[in-house]
C-alpha cells in the first residue's frame, strides 16, 4: 500500500527525467502522460482500497491516507492526466510554429512532472509542517511555467506569483506555528504535534485563542494558492500567461491543493471550536470572492483571464459550502472541487487549441468556432455551459447541493444571494463564449490544423471528449463507490 | 515540552535578540540607499543565527546549532554579499532604494502594524510558563514588517528581501518558542528559502533584461 501511494507520487516524474535526459518534445509528452496514467491507476487502486480500511499511517505521522487524501488524489491525478496528454499537443503545435524553443519545450516537461509530483505528494503527507513546504515548491516549480514564454508579460506574471503565493504560503507557515503552540499543552511527543491525525483526535483539548489565529492564518494563508479574494491578485495573470495545459494544471489542481490544505485546519477547528467561527471566516472569504470574480468576468477581454475569473468564482462557491457545513455542505464542496476541476481543465485545453488556431488570446478576435473547427466549438460551448452550472452536467448538482445546505444550515439570504450571483455570473460568462462559438468563420483565415500528425491530433481532442463525458456521467449518475468516498470524507470532518 | 524560565540567561538573550530583529526591520523600512537596506537584513540574520545558537545550547539540540550556522552562512552572509553583487555589478542598478509611499509614511504604518500585533498576540494565547513571550509579539511585529517592506518597496529585489524579512520572522518565532519543532520541517523550509531565492533570481535578470529594469512600478502590463 506503502508503494501504491509512493509510486502515485512519483508517476508524473517520469516525464521530468525523459526530458532532463534529453528526450525530444514530443517523446518526453508521451513518457509525461504514460507517468501521470500510472499515477491514476494508483489513486484509483488507493481509493478503493481505503474504502473498506482505516486510514494508512507511515513514517511517524509523515505519511498520511483517508478518504479525504484519496478523494483529492484522484481530482489531481486525474487533472494532470487530461493536462499530460493536451501538452503534448500544445507544445508540440507551439514548437513547430516556433514560438518555443527545443530548451523551453524540455524544461516546460522538467518543471510540469516536478509541479504535479509535489502536488501529489501533498495530498499525501500528514504533516502540517511538511505539508507547508511542498506546497511552497510546488508554488516554485510552477512559477518557472508560468513564465516560459519569456515574454514581458508572462515574467510580469511570474513575479507577482511568486512573490504573492510566497508570501500567502509564508503566512500559512505562521498559522501553522500558532497551531503548534495550541498543541503544546498536550503531552504529545514532538513529532506528533504537527501530525493532523493526532491533532484531530485530541482536538478538544487545544488552547481555542491560538486556534483562532492559527486558522485566520491558514485560511488567509492558504487562501492565497486557492484564489480566494482579496488574496487572488495573482491568479489572472498567472493563469492567463501560462502556456495552456499548465494553466489547466494550475487552475484545476493547485487551486485544489490549496483547498485541501484549508480542509485540514478547518477539520481541526470545527471539532474544537465549533460552527460558528469557521463559518464566519469562510462565508466572508467565499462571497468577497464570488462577488469578485462575477465582477471582473462582465468585462470582454482575454478569454483565459475570463476562465481565470471563473475559477476565483468557484473557490468561492466551495469556500462558502465549506461555511455552510453539514453533511450537505461538505457533500457539495467536494463534489463541486471534482466537477470544477474536470470542466475547467477541458476549458482551458480548448483554450489552448484556440490560441493556436487563431493566433489570439483576445475574446474579440476569435468568432465562428462552431464552423470552422466543431470539435473545438463544441467542446468550447459544452464546456462552458457545464462550468457554469447548467444540466445535464455534474456542477449542476454539486451547486444544488451547495444551495440546499445553505437553505439547511443558515439564514435563507446566503443561499438566495449564491443564486443570484450564479445568475449574473452564467449571463457575464456566456456572453463572452457564445459570441467566441457562433457567427461566421474569419474570412480571411486559414485556421488550418496546427497539429503535425493524427497522434498529435488526437492528443489534443481526447482529453476534451473524455472530460466533458465524464463531466456527464457525473452529472446524470454519481458511482456508488464516489458517493461511499465522499462520505466518508465527510465522516472523517465531523 | 521544555521551557526555559523567563529571567535565566537565555531567556533574556533571546528577549533582547527578538527587540534587535525588530529595530533591523525598522531600519530596513526606513532606508534608502540599497547598500544599507541589503546590510541591515545581513545583521538581522546574523542576530537571529545568534538567537538561534543561543536556543541551541539551551536546549542541546544539535538540529538548531546546524540551523543556526545555516542562518549564518546563507542568510547572514551569502544573500547580502551576493545580492550586492548582483545589483550593483551586474545589474548596474542606481543606488537609490525607491519607496512607492515617502519615508515617514512608511515607517508611521510600521509603528502601526507593530502596535497591532501587540495588539493581537495578547499572552492568554500561550501555555503558562512559556519562555520569552515577548518574543512572540516582536515576531508578528517582523512579519507584518516584511509584508510591508514588500509592499512599498519599488524594485523586484527589494520586495524579494522583504520576503526573506518575513521569513526571518517566522524563523524567530519557531525557534524560540516551539525550539523542538521538527528538523525535517526546518530543514524543507530553508531549502524552500533558498529555492525560492534563486527562482526570484532568474526572473529579476529576465525581467532586467527585457524591460531595461526590473522595477516593479514598471510591470503594468497586466491589469484588470
Amino acid at each position: 500500500m506503502i508503494v501504491l501511494m509512493i509510486v502515485a507520487a512519483v508517476g508524473p516524474l517520469a516525464g521530468t527525467v525523459a526530458a532532463a535526459c534529453g528526450a525530444r518534445g514530443r517523446l518526453a509528452g508521451w513518457v509525461a502522460s504514460a507517468g501521470a496514467l500510472i499515477s491514476l491507476v494508483c489513486a484509483v487502486g488507493l481509493l478503493t482500497a481505503e474504502l473498506h480500511r482505516a486510514p494508512l499511517r507511515g513514517w511517524a505521522g509523515y505519511l498520511y491516507l483517508d478518504s479525504l487524501s484519496c478523494f483529492f488524489l484522484l481530482t489531481v491525478a486525474t487533472v494532470t492526466l487530461l493536462a499530460s496528454v493536451g501538452s503534448v499537443a500544445y507544445l508540440s503545435a507551439e514548437q513547430d510554429a516556433g514560438r518555443l524553443s527545443a530548451f523551453q519545450v524540455r524544461l516546460y516537461y522538467i518543471f510540469f512532472g516536478l509541479f504535479a509530483a509535489l502536488m501529489l505528494a501533498a495530498l499525501e503527507t500528514g504533516n502540517l509542517g511538511l505539508l507547508f513546504v511542498l506546497v511552497e515548491a510546488s508554488t516554485l516549480a510552477s512559477a518557472a511555467l508560468v513564465g516560459l514564454e519569456a515574454r514581458a508579460s508572462s515574467l510580469e506574471a511570474a513575479w507577482k506569483y511568486v512573490i504573492i503565493s510566497s508570501f500567502g504560503v509564508t503566512i500559512a507557515l505562521a498559522g501553522t506555528l500558532f497551531l503548534y503552540y495550541s498543541a503544546s499543552g498536550l503531552h504529545l511527543a514532538v513529532e506528533y504535534r504537527l501530525a493532523w491525525p493526532y491533532l484531530f483526535s485530541h482536538a478538544h483539548a487545544l488552547a481555542p485563542g491560538s486556534l483562532r489565529l492559527a486558522f485566520m492564518l491558514a485560511a488567509v494563508g492558504y487562501g492565497t494558492k486557492v484564489g480566494l479574494a482579496p488574496m487572488h491578485t495573482w491568479l489572472p495573470d498567472a493563469h492567463a500567461e501560462a502556456p495552456s495545459p499548465a494553466s489547466a494544471m494550475l487552475s484545476a489542481a493547485l487551486l485544489n491543493t490549496g483547498m485541501y490544505a484549508i480542509i485540514r485546519f478547518l477539520a481541526i477547528t470545527h471539532a474544537r471550536l465549533g460552527d460558528t467561527f469557521p463559518r464566519a471566516v469562510l462565508l466572508t472569504f467565499g462571497f468577497l470572492s464570488i462577488v469578485i470574480g462575477v465582477l471582473f468576468m462582465i468585462r470582454r477581454g482575454n478569454f483565459k483571464r475570463l476562465f481565470a475569473y471563473s475559477s476565483v468564482e468557484h473557490m468561492g462557491i466551495i469556500a462558502v459550502a465549506l461555511g455552510f457545513g453539514g453533511l450537505l455542505g461538505l457533500y457539495g464542496a467536494l463534489l463541486q472541487t471534482l466537477n470544477h476541476a474536470i470542466a475547467k481543465a477541458v476549458l482551458f485545453l480548448t483554450s489552448g487549441d484556440v490560441a493556436l488556431r487563431y493566433k489570439t488570446r483576445e475574446a474579440a478576435g476569435v468568432s465562428g468556432l462552431l464552423a470552422a473547427v466543431p470539435v473545438t466549438g463544441g467542446a468550447l460551448l459544452l464546456g462552458s455551459f457545464a462550468v457554469l452550472g447548467s444540466p445535464p452536467f455534474g456542477v449542476f448538482l454539486s451547486e444544488l447541493t451547495i444551495v440546499r445546505a445553505g437553505f439547511a444550515t443558515s439564514s435563507p439570504v446566503f443561499p438566495l444571494l449564491l443564486l443570484a450571483l450564479l445568475a449574473v455570473a452564467f449571463v457575464a460568462f456566456a456572453r463572452t463564449t457564445t459570441g467566441m462559438v457562433t457567427g461566421q468563420a474569419p474570412a480571411d483565415d486559414p485556421v488550418g490544423s496546427p497539429y503535425g500528425g493524427r497522434a498529435v491530433r488526437l492528443a489534443a481532442a481526447a482529453p476534451l471528449g473524455v472530460g466533458l463525458v465524464a463531466l456527464l456521467v457525473l452529472g446524470l449518475w454519481i458511482p456508488a463507490g464516489l458517493d461511499t468516498v465522499i462520505r466518508h470524507c465527510v465522516a472523517v470532518m465531523s | 515540552m521544555q521551557s526555559l524560565s523567563a529571567t535565566s540567561a537565555a531567556g533574556v538573550l533571546l528577549d533582547l535578540s527578538g527587540v534587535l530583529i525588530l529595530l533591523l526591520s525598522f531600519a530596513c523600512l526606513g532606508s534608502k540607499l540599497f547598500n544599507r537596506y541589503l546590510a541591515y537584513y545581513g545583521a538581522q540574520s546574523v542576530v537571529l543565527s545568534f538567537a538561534a545558537g543561543v536556543a541551541a545550547y539551551a536546549f542541546g539540540s544539535v538540529e538548531l546549532w546546524i540551523l543556526a550556522v545555516a542562518t549564518l552562512a546563507i542568510k547572514g552572509i551569502g544573500i547580502p554579499v551576493s545580492a550586492r553583487r548582483l545589483l550593483i555589478q551586474r545589474l548596474e542598478l542606481k543606488r537609490d532604494a525607491a519607496l512607492s509611499t515617502g519615508l515617514s509614511t512608511s515607517l508611521i504604518a510600521g509603528g502601526a502594524l507593530t502596535a497591532f500585533a501587540y495588539l493581537v498576540t495578547r499572552p492568554q494565547l500561550l501555555p503558562h510558563g512559556l519562555v520569552a513571550a515577548a518574543v512572540v509579539p516582536l515576531s508578528t511585529a517582523v512579519i507584518l514588517l516584511g509584508g510591508l517592506s514588500m509592499v512599498v518597496r519599488r524594485h523586484t529585489v527589494a520586495q524579494l528581501i522583504g520576503w526573506l524579512i518575513v521569513e526571518n520572522g517566522v524563523f524567530l518565532g519557531a525557534i524560540t518558542l516551539v525550539a523542538t519543532f521538527p528538523f525535517i520541517v526546518e530543514a524543507g523550509i530553508f531549502l524552500d528559502l533558498v529555492a525560492g531565492v534563486l527562482i526570484m533570481v532568474v526572473f529579476v535578470s529576465g525581467l532586467t533584461r527585457r524591460l531595461a529594469s526590473a522595477s516593479a512600478g514598471d510591470l503594468r502590463e497586466l491589469q484588470g
